[in-house]
């Protein structure tokens, strides 16, 4: 047994000032071979980014690593210098963050910056440089490398971006490739593709992959061995065959219990689709474009067709889902529904009125019926208001209830209902976790008791296993209370979990629409085709 | 970026009659022509003929703003208002209240102003820049806090103090440099040092905590991490990544004040006996000399709204991101 | 004494009074609470605020103005002076009192200028005569040495004492315990890391020594000197505290209103409204600031020598133009703070939260002052703290261009302008100046390190929300 590429021992990380430190990693031991994929799976504060960052030691200013040690190649990395780091770092350590947006430096072209790296560790310079650069262009699969080299990140798409990311990884040759979640932000099918390259480099050049991931159906796809964190300890490893078909930790079965799937739907009892109802929302020919800003002497530019032409019935008492990756219209269409945004054309009738044409006074008198529950929970309430005066902010504008003291007992019971303490409405929203504060924009979108949910990607931002909690208690509210959801999602799991129509939007426009069940099981549209391809299945090898 | 560039002008010119209007406003609505003259050919020794003279001389004689017993368009046009605004947008500036020509003046005064204004920036730049991005290196150590309550004190030390005491050190003290006063030509440069020196070195504590603050908020970024898993050295991280980031707010608020450079300032022109715009403007306020005052302010302004042009257009060139 | 409320006192006091109603409201909402403690747990900012304090309490008791009764007027129907005096003039007044001829220095006993006189036989010589008051309680002039130790070991001693009984008396309310105070204090002495609390009791104790020297020491010495007329020094430098403070804070005042108002409806209504008030902002910016106030303040000057008769004493003519300078600053100072305000409504508008509410139908102006306004709040202090020391910097160096406050008022700037000659005299006359810098200076830092830590508090992005 040769010795392994990286062996982490005992790595014991904590965090905070002199005299108040918390520990975020305990006795963290992992190895990792040459050519072989190791994936760290955890939820968000299990510390697998710490795990990453510690390898290289560029931990942020307030952690310590209190104990441990971890060999690279036999080598101590904790006995090094500051200076001998420099010389791992790029050269037998290559690392991918998660957001390419950010992790690229906006004022130097991309080409500058795969350079900067070719040159620190391997020397070369002028045309042998270029050279070069091209080269590691062409290997992450960015075609014309030569004219893209002088352009800057803002012009590459998220997907060429993070392609960009991994050349500048791989300039040096690194034995070993840490890749910090590198697929989050992106789309599906980016996701596939770039899953693709990764694992097509690591065979070609034999290098150790540290894989860090949230996301079990990723990590299927391309783990030789899994290693579970879960709040900095290591709960199981295992290798990508056993783990799979029977993981053995609890904590590593609740998080394969968390993921939303069609079984999982069966199992719960949520039935397969809905029998015929009545109509409740219809969305004729919807279109919203945005103007693209052009100067007084400037040619026109074509707009913005964000939502083309869109139509859509929901019916009493569904959960409509509404599919697509960034930049489909999904999120746009939703707003223009609710008239968050004004529509440039088309109607949107509900109790026989059309939305788009009545005056802002009608309008707000049908404002209670159609609520809805935003994406981000860090950003959806106002960090400066009480909960009680958040949840009754509705409820005061749309006079529900008799009088303030009405108003605060349904304040309380909405509470329950989400499944949180009556004593914390007197509290602020930044005491409470990002579970907890979607439970209480369910709750404030609830006040005004809504005939029908907009939920915008409501638990894209939570951890798996809070996404289950959130996703159930939506489910049990729409027994209860007979909601109808109109479903906005990228999570082809939630889809099939929640829904019982689908809408598959791409480019503004819906390409497909039916019952889940048929819709996921044959797909008619191509497009539908390439993103059900795209998912990462939990159950085969790709 | 030409459309940008006419927008831009056209937009100027709303803005510069507003600017004149406030002034009118603030000069007639309190005071009539009539009083202005009084007080110009002192208050005792006036007579009717007198004033109207002084006010048909410089053109006071006609109704401010709006023209009542005219016809037509005249109801606008042979005002005081219509008259001074259209002389100020061809830039004849006219004579001034006691009777030079105000052009002349400035095109005399306003190198004095830049000769002192201009090292006052650049070498400003260069030792603000070099201090703070020597502190943002140091972050975090002793060094960063001794440095940034230096800096805070130099920040409450008055701008009168350091030119009062640089005047009495280096004037009185150490006879090394005269007190004020100006020149022509070579001999200029012994005037001009100690105002130079002042200007600079009272600069010095904002400028270098101005700059810190960007330099540290830009070392705080995702790339800058990438930079520092590619293995830079901490210097390079500096120069490479923050330095070039940080130069898009610095060079476009330097590129701001560039057009202004031509007025001075104000305080430092009096107290050294330049014969800048600056103190220009200061002896129009103290004579009540209002044709100068006014021809300033329209300078003055022009002069701002050429800066906000030149930042949008400096944004584009250090900011491949921005297009105009 | 018969009261009189001079314009400026008036607002000054409604900003007391609106201060005092912010720290109420501050300490019961929470989002606000906690910002004030970060910042009180710095001990340079607690220092700091302490020093602020006392110049509030002295600008305060500056504030409070009234007629004296003339001497010897009847108790029934007293009859007043018009002259306009204020309580810390009659703090003061041991020190104020005691006028010389002209300059003297600092603890001096003889006079600055040399006077002719009469010698013992009879000759006419010129000689540095002994002051007026200065040291005349002296017989011997070798004695000023002893007599001045003698007399600040006195002041130390009662303050000793009065330091002693405020402990006591915060011990007996169980203020602060006796235990917890020593082993405090011990443990103060092995590495300088005060707390707060200690910072603030320092300087409240250096302040109250300094203070204690004054009063005893300042009755019979000029301790700062005195000017060209013969007035203290030290007492010129004290009245100028209320002119800087107030310039700092009725400008604010002024300002705020314009620039809320307008930054608010700007980024919030867009439209015509926000094209109208750019304009505005862009127009008033673009007229070099002194040159805006010093267009403003000639016409005021020139207003005022038209109607010269209408003001009832110098005092209310000075305070006018005293108050007006605060307008022509405010409304040229708002145009900063508007700008930056429309842009952050602007990032407001997209947040979730005011979509939220207009999904409910939540009216503007519901929205406004329940999600906007407070979430601006921060940017709003961190203005005020930060424009401060720029204001009372610039009030000096409006004066010297003649169109700051008015000479008969007591300020700073008018110190620095007067004395800016003495300079060239031989010897030296350096006193004036350096009390008027001393006094800004301390002032101007104090302001810049508490704005430091309320800046530091309040910015979101700096700060730890979860």
């Amino acid at each position: 047994m040769s010795t392994p590429l990286l062996e982490v021992t005992d790595l014991s990380v904590s965090f905070g000032s002199e005299n108040v430190r918390e520990p975020v990693l305990n006795r963290v031991s992992f190895s990792i071979s040459r050519g072989e994929t190791v994936v760290l799976v955890g939820e968000s504060g299990s510390g697998k980014s710490l795990s990453a960052m510690s390898i290289v030691r560029l931990l942020p200013h307030a952690a310590r690593i209190d104990s441990g040690s971890i060999l690279l190649n036999g080598l101590d990395l904790f006995q090094l210098s500051e200076r001998q780091m420099r010389n791992i770092r790029g050269a037998s350590v290559g690392m991918v963050f998660q957001e390419p947006q950010s992790s690229l430096n906006p004022v130097m072209t991309v080409g500058a910056q795969i350079a900067e790296s070719v040159r620190r560790h391997q020397g070369i310079r002028g045309k042998k440089l270029t050279e070069r650069v091209c080269e590691l262009m062409d290997a992450v699969g960015i075609n014309e490398p030569h004219e893209k080299s002088r352009q800057y990140p803002h012009e590459f798409s998220g997907g060429m971006k993070q392609r960009v990311m991994i050349a500048i990884a791989l300039a040096a040759n690194p034995e070993l490739l840490i890749a910090d979640e590198p697929t989050t932000a992106l789309d599906v099918t980016i996701q596939a593709q770039v899953l693709e390259l990764l694992k097509a480099i690591q065979a070609k050049q034999n290098m150790g992959m540290l894989f860090i991931t949230h996301d079990l159906a990723v990590a299927r796809q391309i783990a030789d061995r899994i290693v579970v964190l879960k709040e900095g300890q290591v709960v199981e490893t295992g290798t990508n065959e056993v783990f799979y078909k029977a993981p053995s930790h609890p904590y590593s079965k609740a998080l394969f219990d968390a993921i939303p799937s069609w079984d999982k739907r069966l199992q719960e009892g949520l039935a397969p689709s809905l029998d015929a109802r009545a109509t409740l929302l219809t969305v004729e020919k919807l279109r919203v474009w945005f103007p693209v800003r052009s100067g007084f002497f400037e040619k026109k530019m074509p707009p913005n067709k964000a939502v083309d032409g869109v139509d859509l019935e929901v019916y009493e008492g569904e959960t409509l889902a509404l599919v697509g990756e960034s930049g489909s219209g999904k999120t746009t269409l939703s707003k223009a529904v609710l008239q968050l945004l004004r529509p440039t054309a088309g109607s949107v009738h509900y109790a026989d009125k059309d939305l788009c044409q009545i005056d802002s006074r009608q309008l707000r008198s049908i404002r209670a019926d159609l609520q809805i529950v935003f994406q981000d929970p860090y950003s959806s309430m106002n960090p400066r208001m009480l909960i009680s005066d958040i949840i009754k902010e509705g409820m005061n504008a749309q006079n529900v209830g008799d009088s303030i003291k009405d108003r605060d007992d349904r304040a309380a019971h909405l509470m329950e209902q989400v499944g949180l303490e009556v004593g914390h409405l007197k509290r602020y929203p930044h005491e409470f976790s990002g579970g907890q504060r979607q439970r209480i924009c369910i709750a404030r979108a609830l006040a005004v008791e809504p005939k029908v949910l907009i939920c915008d990607e409501p638990t894209s931002a939570l951890d798996v296993s809070v996404q289950a909690q959130i996703l159930r208690l939506l489910r049990e509210l729409q027994d209860n209370l007979g909601l109808t959801y109109l479903f906005v999602t990228h999570n082809i799991g939630v889809v099939a979990y929640m829904a019982h129509r689908v809408a598959v939007m791409y480019r503004g426009q819906i390409v497909e629409n039916g019952y889940v069940q048929q819709v996921l099981q044959s797909p008619e549209h191509e497009y539908t085709r390439a993103l059900l391809q795209a998912v990462p299945r939990l159950d085969n090898n790709s | 970026m030409s459309s940008y560039l006419t927008r831009r002008i056209l937009y100027a010119f709303p803005i510069l009659i507003g600017v004149n209007f406030i002034t009118f406003v603030l000069f007639f609505v309190v005071n009539s022509p009539d009083d202005m003259a009084r007080v110009h050919l002192g208050n005792r020794y006036v007579t009717e003929d007198s004033i109207s003279n002084w006010k048909s001389e410089r053109g006071y004689d006609k109704p401010l703003f709006i023209a009542l017993d005219s016809a037509g368009k005249k109801v606008f046009t042979e005002t005081i208002f219509f008259d001074k605004t259209v002389r100020l947008f061809t830039f004849d500036f006219g004579q001034s209240d006691s009777g030079r020509d105000i052009s002349y003046d400035i095109s005399e005064r306003m190198w004095p102003s830049l000769l002192i204004s201009l090292p006052v920036l650049c070498l400003g730049l260069l030792f603000t820049l070099s201090f703070a991005l020597l502190i943002a290196f140091f972050r975090g150590t002793y060094i960063d806090s001794s440095a940034v309550i230096l800096c805070v004190s130099m920040m409450s030390i008055s701008g009168l103090f350091y030119i009062i005491g640089g005047q009495y050190l280096l004037s009185k003290l150490l006879q090394i440099v005269p007190i004020s006063g100006f020149d022509d030509g070579i001999a200029s440069i012994k005037f001009l040092i100690l105002p130079i020196l002042i200007g600079v070195v009272g600069g010095l504590g904002h400028g270098t905590r101005w700059y810190r603050t960007i330099f540290l908020e830009e070392i705080h970024r995702d790339y800058v991490r990438t930079a520092r898993a590619k293995g830079l050295s901490e210097k390079g991280v500096l120069y490479q990544h923050v330095l070039r980031n940080a130069l898009i707010p610095i060079v476009t608020g330097v590129v701001a004040l560039l057009p202004s450079l031509f007025l001075g300032s104000l305080i430092t022109e009096a107290f050294f006996g330049i014969p800048g715009l600056g103190s220009y403007t200061i002896d129009a306020i103290q004579s009540q000399d209002f044709a100068i005052v006014r021809a300033m302010v329209f300078l003055g302004s022009v002069l701002y709204i050429l800066g906000l042009i030149l930042t949008d257009v400096a944004y584009t060139l250090v900011d491949p991101r921005i297009r105009l | 004494m018969e009261l009189v409320i001079l314009k400026t006192d008036a607002l000054f006091f409604i900003l007391i009074a609106s201060l005092l109603a912010y720290i109420f409201y501050a300490s019961k909402k929470e989002h606000l609470a906690r910002p004030w403690r970060t910042v009180l747990r710095k001990p340079m900012a607690a220092s700091a605020l302490t020093i602020l304090a006392f110049y509030l309490m002295v600008a305060i008791l500056d504030s409070i103005h009234f007629h004296p009764e003339i001497e010897g007027s009847s108790s029934d129907t007293p009859v007043y002076s018009s002259q306009v005096v204020s309580l810390l003039d009659e703090v003061l007044k041991p020190i104020n009192k005691n006028t010389e001829t002209t300059y003297s220095a600092p603890f001096a006993i003889y006079s600055y200028a040399k006077e002719s006189r009469e010698s013992e036989t009879g000759q006419i010589i010129r000689d540095y005569p002994r002051l007026m008051h200065a040291g005349s309680h002296l017989s011997d002039t070798s004695e000023v040495r002893s007599d001045l130790i003698m007399r600040s070991l006195g002041a130390l001693g009662y303050w000793v004492f009065a330091m002693a009984i405020l402990c006591l008396i915060l011990i007996s309310l169980r203020v602060v315990k006796l235990k917890s105070m020593v082993s405090d204090w011990q443990n103060l002495g092995t590495f300088f890391r005060p707390s707060p609390a200690q910072a603030a009791a320092i300087t409240f104790a250096v302040v109250c020594l300094l203070i204690s020297l004054i009063a005893t020491v300042g009755p019979y010495y000029h301790i700062l000197g005195t000017d060209k007329v013969g007035n203290d020094v030290l007492f010129q430098g004290v009245k100028g505290i209320r002119t800087g403070l107030l310039i700092g804070t009725l400008t604010t005042l002024i300002m705020l209103p314009f620039a809320i108002v307008l930054g608010v409806a700007a980024g919030y209504f867009r439209g015509w409204v926000d094209d109208a008030i750019q304009y505005l902002y862009t127009t008033l910016s673009s007229i070099p600031g002194v040159l805006l106030i010093a267009a403003a303040a000639l016409m005021l000057e020139v207003f005022m020598t038209n109607n010269a008769g209408d003001f009832e004493s110098v005092t209310a003519r000075a305070d006018l133009r005293f108050l007006c300078l605060c307008l022509i600053l405010g409304v040229t100072a708002w145009t900063g703070l508007c700008r930056y305000l429309r842009a952050e409504t602007l990032k407001l508008k997209e947040s979730n939260y005011i979509e939220a509410s207009r999904a409910f139908g939540v009216l503007s102006w519901s929205t406004i002052s329940q999600h906007v306004l407070p979430n601006l709040m921060h940017i709003v202090m961190i203005s005020i703290v930060l424009d401060f020391s720029g204001l009372v910097l610039a009030e000096a160096a409006l004066t010297y261009i003649d169109i700051g406050v008015d000479p008969s008022m007591e300020s700073w700037g008018n110190m620095i302008n007067g004395a800016r000659l003495e300079l060239a005299r031989e010897p030296v006359v350096w006193w004036s100046l350096f009390t008027a810098f001393l006094f800004m200076f301390i002032l101007v830092l104090a302001a810049n390190v508490f704005a430091d830590s309320v800046r530091d508090a309040f910015d979101p992005r700096i700060r730890e929300l979860d």
